[in-house]
């Protein structure tokens, strides 16, 4: 962001004022010319103008993946039970109770009456049975979902207003997943036509507070207030998504007043947004999610098998400092997967610190050193020298790469770095044919299961692609899996980070702030454990 | 003439078909598909087997399981039907997204085409008239530093300065209508639509004049050295009849080799000046189908800008032969 800089640089300001008096004579004229016909209405205030980065795919829920189309649907469309924003403890939203069989196998939902889709037509067991059916379809292009439902044996209704999931296992977030299932409407997608490309998933009629109204393709999507929810109407009655690629576009709207919340990157944070305009025009929120970066040491690789290697990779790398120099300190230093303000986490284990003298002698004891005298660590007449794969598109990894190659350097490491484009990134990454990388991970839900991550079994083809298998974290995640106290949960939660501690698979970076600015035209803006949430905003008067 | 254009159609058709082969196998080939980019990180590597399973038949779905060669058959046979198939992103046909993206891509286009055309033409030809002097050498050093400005740096700051507000307000910050144009008459949606253009049509004709000017200077030069301009000079004729009508026209036989590219140009977007500007056109269309694998826009986008450049190659050689009567087309092959 050069680029700023420049512009506050003093001999550009004397240079553009001249500009500015001529520029500014014909802007008047401009004005005078649109401002005469009265075609500049003022600005509703109860709009809301969020931020899209990306358009989303498609707004059925079933088939949507990315995070454009979930932000949107997540005002639309309802599911069976909800999150407390604060507590994240699980709340009725379609359904008003439940019942857990005594094996907890067994999940009966008793659904509200009188809930309606925002086009009149009754909502019913029907609807959650047919979603069922649809997500499970191999017809459907849902593998994303289909994942989270596979121990699932059946769903089926009781009466006009209850369903139950029969579960194959019990598992502690079998509530969580079935009780979060995106529900369609079966009247409207039941019409024989392909349910992939049925046209409602650019019409989509949900049951939530907010209702569909337009989608302009590339420009913006719009909701207004649903008529029909049963529930508090939100004081904000429209909500425009404006379709923005550039992120430094977006951040120009931003403080235009185009747009009226945006996630800032860090630069903006520190760098951009502390005139006293800008604070007089928006709140700037930082809050922490579940999302962590790390470093993946691949232990199919010689030097990384070794537990001492990885150790002194991490004792190598001054996080400290990395921070500073990447992110501005917006950040802290993680020891585990978990939510670091969740009950999961571990406060007790201490980050390692950086320290290189400890780091050599671990590595001198795994036998690495430099017998040959040429400056690299050797074993057995093999160097140290290993490649550093990123997907191209991150600039922190990119810039992370440059600072532990020279800190590995100092230490007789030699490390390349090696770019790729995202799919062939991902490729890489899923044939586990790389040394280390880095990327992050987010656990949007907060469900701190670390089995998709951790557990050896998901090793091959699956999201444990650095291979970590240790006997006893095996035991503790399948353990933790069945045990439904949450308390006796978290003892394992912790003895298992405490392995994780020990054995450093990943050096763990940082868990990441989101960094939020909203404009103070909206009053009773707060920030939830689960984040921002605009339905309880109020629009501030004006005069 | 009639036999000329059978033989060049058909040449036309077998490179199309070649076109079309090299690029559904190269997508093919190359590393990732739609399904997996679809689920990413977290979603592709999700418990293992299982979600392998569900993959797969996500795959089946689109076809992705078949061969290349099985693959682009199925492709042809829809095509020669006209049929571009739905896109994967959306489940939509495709020849609809590419309807919505394609008009402003269009006007956007044929306005900074003309643009350029109107200034560099006159320029090079100024520059070749007075070959060596002030203005031949300010204009050209001139134009290439115009052409060697990064256009994601230009249009970044013409945001910041001209449509930010902090420093001016005179253009919107992007998108081509404003919101309160859907319900405002048509001369106001007009001049809104203008509005928004400007800074676009600013940053995607400022690098351009470089080119053509000094390809029309080159070209000027060379015609001016023959010796019927010394003719035309000798038998006393008036300077501007001179360079206008013997000169110029004489020197448009290069010029329309340019004719070729000019077809495929008016489709192509540009992925920077559209995102800068928010502009939903066809250069993020196909950038964005690149990116996730969409394999049947990928396609339609590919086979229509052949057979646009592929159109634009012939009209350019049905050209020479109006301007110089000289080349025989039949000769040509």
């Amino acid at each position: 962001m050069t680029m700023t800089r420049l512009f506050n640089h003093a001999n550009y300001m004397t240079e553009l004022k001249i500009h500015i008096r001529l520029l500014s004579a014909i802007s008047g004229l401009l004005f005078f010319f649109t401002g005469c016909s009265g075609i500049f209405p003022p600005k509703d205030p109860y709009t809301l103008n969020m931020y899209l980065g990306a358009e989303p795919d498609t707004l059925n829920p079933i088939i949507a993946t990315d995070a454009s189309s979930h932000a949107i649907n997540l005002r639309i469309y309802e599911t069976l039970v909800d999150r407390d924003y604060d507590t994240l403890d699980v709340i009725p939203m379609l359904a008003e109770r439940w019942e857990i069989s005594h094996d907890k196998l067994r999940f009966r939902f008793f659904l509200k009456k009188g809930v309606y889709w925002s086009d009149g037509v009754e909502f019913t067991a029907d609807d959650v049975v047919y979603s069922y059916n649809k997500i499970m379809d191999p017809k459907v292009a849902s593998a994303q979902l289909k994942v989270y439902y596979i121990d699932i044996k059946s769903c089926r209704k009781i009466n006009k207003y209850t369903v139950e999931f029969l579960y194959a296992r019990p598992y502690y977030l079998a509530l969580i997943f079935c009780g979060g299932m995106p529900i369609v409407p079966k009247h409207i997608f039941d019409d024989g036509t392909n349910f992939n490309a049925q046209k409602n998933g650019r019409f989509p009629i949900g049951t939530g507070p907010y209702r569909f109204e337009q989608w302009d393709t590339g420009k913006k999507i719009v909701l207004v207030r649903n008529g029909l929810y049963r529930g508090k109407k939100p004081v904000i009655r429209k909500v425009v998504y404006k379709i923005i690629f550039d992120p430094s576009a977006a951040f120009q709207m931003l403080k235009k007043g185009d747009i009226d919340v945006m996630g800032l990157r860090e630069i903006e944070w520190e760098r951009q947004t502390n005139s006293e305009r800008f604070h007089k025009n928006f709140y700037k929120l930082k809050y922490y999610l579940s999302t962590y970066s790390y470093i993946g040491w691949n232990e199919a690789r010689g030097f990384f098998a070794d537990r001492r290697v990885r150790l002194a990779m991490t004792l190598l790398l001054n996080r400290k400092d990395i921070l500073d120099k990447l992110l501005f300190g917006l950040g802290k230093i993680v020891v585990g997967p978990f939510y670091i303000f969740g009950k999961s986490y571990d406060h007790d284990i201490k980050p390692w610190p950086y320290d290189p003298a400890k780091a050599e002698a671990l590595l001198e004891k795994a036998g690495w050193a430099d017998h040959d005298g040429d400056g690299v660590l050797d074993k057995d007449g093999k160097k140290f020298s290993f490649t550093f794969t990123i997907s191209s598109g991150s600039r922190f990894a990119e810039r992370l790469g440059s600072i532990m190659k020279e800190n590995l350097s100092k230490a007789g490491i030699r490390m390349d770095i090696n770019k790729f484009e995202w799919a062939v990134f991902l490729q890489k990454i899923q044939g586990r044919n790389f040394d280390a990388t880095s990327l992050g991970w987010s656990d949007p839900d907060f469900q701190d299961d670390p089995y998709q991550i951790w557990h050896s079994s998901q090793i091959k083809g699956g999201s444990n692609f650095i291979g970590f298998s240790n006997r006893e974290a095996d035991r503790i995640i399948e353990r933790a899996r069945l045990e439904f106290n949450e308390k006796k949960r978290i003892r394992m939660y912790h003895r298992f980070q405490e392995i994780l501690h020990y054995e450093q698979p990943y050096t763990f970076l940082f868990t990441t702030p989101a960094l939020v600015a909203v404009s103070r035209r909206f009053t009773n803006v707060k920030v939830h454990t689960r984040g921002l949430n605009f339905l309880e905003w109020q629009v501030k008067k004006t005069e | 003439m009639k036999k000329y254009l059978a033989k060049r159609a058909l040449l036309m058709i077998l490179t199309l078909f070649l076109i079309t082969l090299l690029s559904y196998t190269i997508i093919r080939i190359a590393p990732g598909d739609y399904t997996t980019l679809k689920l990413g990180m977290q979603g592709a590597l999700k418990t293992g087997s299982i979600s392998s399973e569900a993959i797969e038949q996500e795959r089946k779905l689109y076809g992705l399981d078949k061969p290349i060669i099985v693959g682009y058959a199925d492709w042809l046979a829809k095509f020669v039907r006209l049929d571009f198939g739905r896109s994967r992103k959306d489940g939509r046909p495709v020849l609809t997204r590419i309807g919505e993206a394609l008009p402003i891509t269009l006007i956007l286009n044929a306005i900074s085409m003309i643009i350029i055309y109107i200034i560099s033409i006159p320029m090079g030809i100024v520059s070749a008239v007075k070959k060596d002097k002030a203005f031949d050498r300010v204009s050209g050093v001139f134009l290439f530093i115009l052409y060697s400005l990064p256009h994601f740096w230009i249009g970044l700051i013409l945001l910041l300065y001209m449509s930010s507000g902090e420093y001016l307000n005179l253009f919107p910050l992007g998108g081509i209508h404003s919101d309160w144009a859907a319900h405002a008459g048509s001369i106001p949606r007009l001049l809104d639509f203008c509005w928004h253009l400007v800074l676009p049509v600013i940053t995607l004709t400022y690098g351009e004049f470089a080119f053509l000017a000094r390809y029309t200077r080159a070209t000027m030069l060379e015609v001016i050295n023959q010796q019927y301009i010394m003719t035309a000079r000798a038998k006393g004729l008036a300077e501007k009849k001179v360079i206008f009508v013997h000169a110029f026209r004489n020197s448009l036989i290069p010029l329309i080799t340019l004719m070729a590219t000019l077809l495929p140009g008016l489709l192509g977007g540009t992925v920077i000046v559209e995102s800068i500007f928010s502009i939903p056109g066809m250069g993020l269309l196909a950038y964005e189908s690149i990116l996730s694998r969409d394999i049947p826009v990928i396609m339609a986008i590919t086979t229509i800008s052949a057979i646009l450049t592929l159109l634009g190659i012939l009209v350019a050689d049905i050209m020479y032969s109006l301007v110089d009567p000289r080349i025989r087309l039949e000769a040509k092959i």
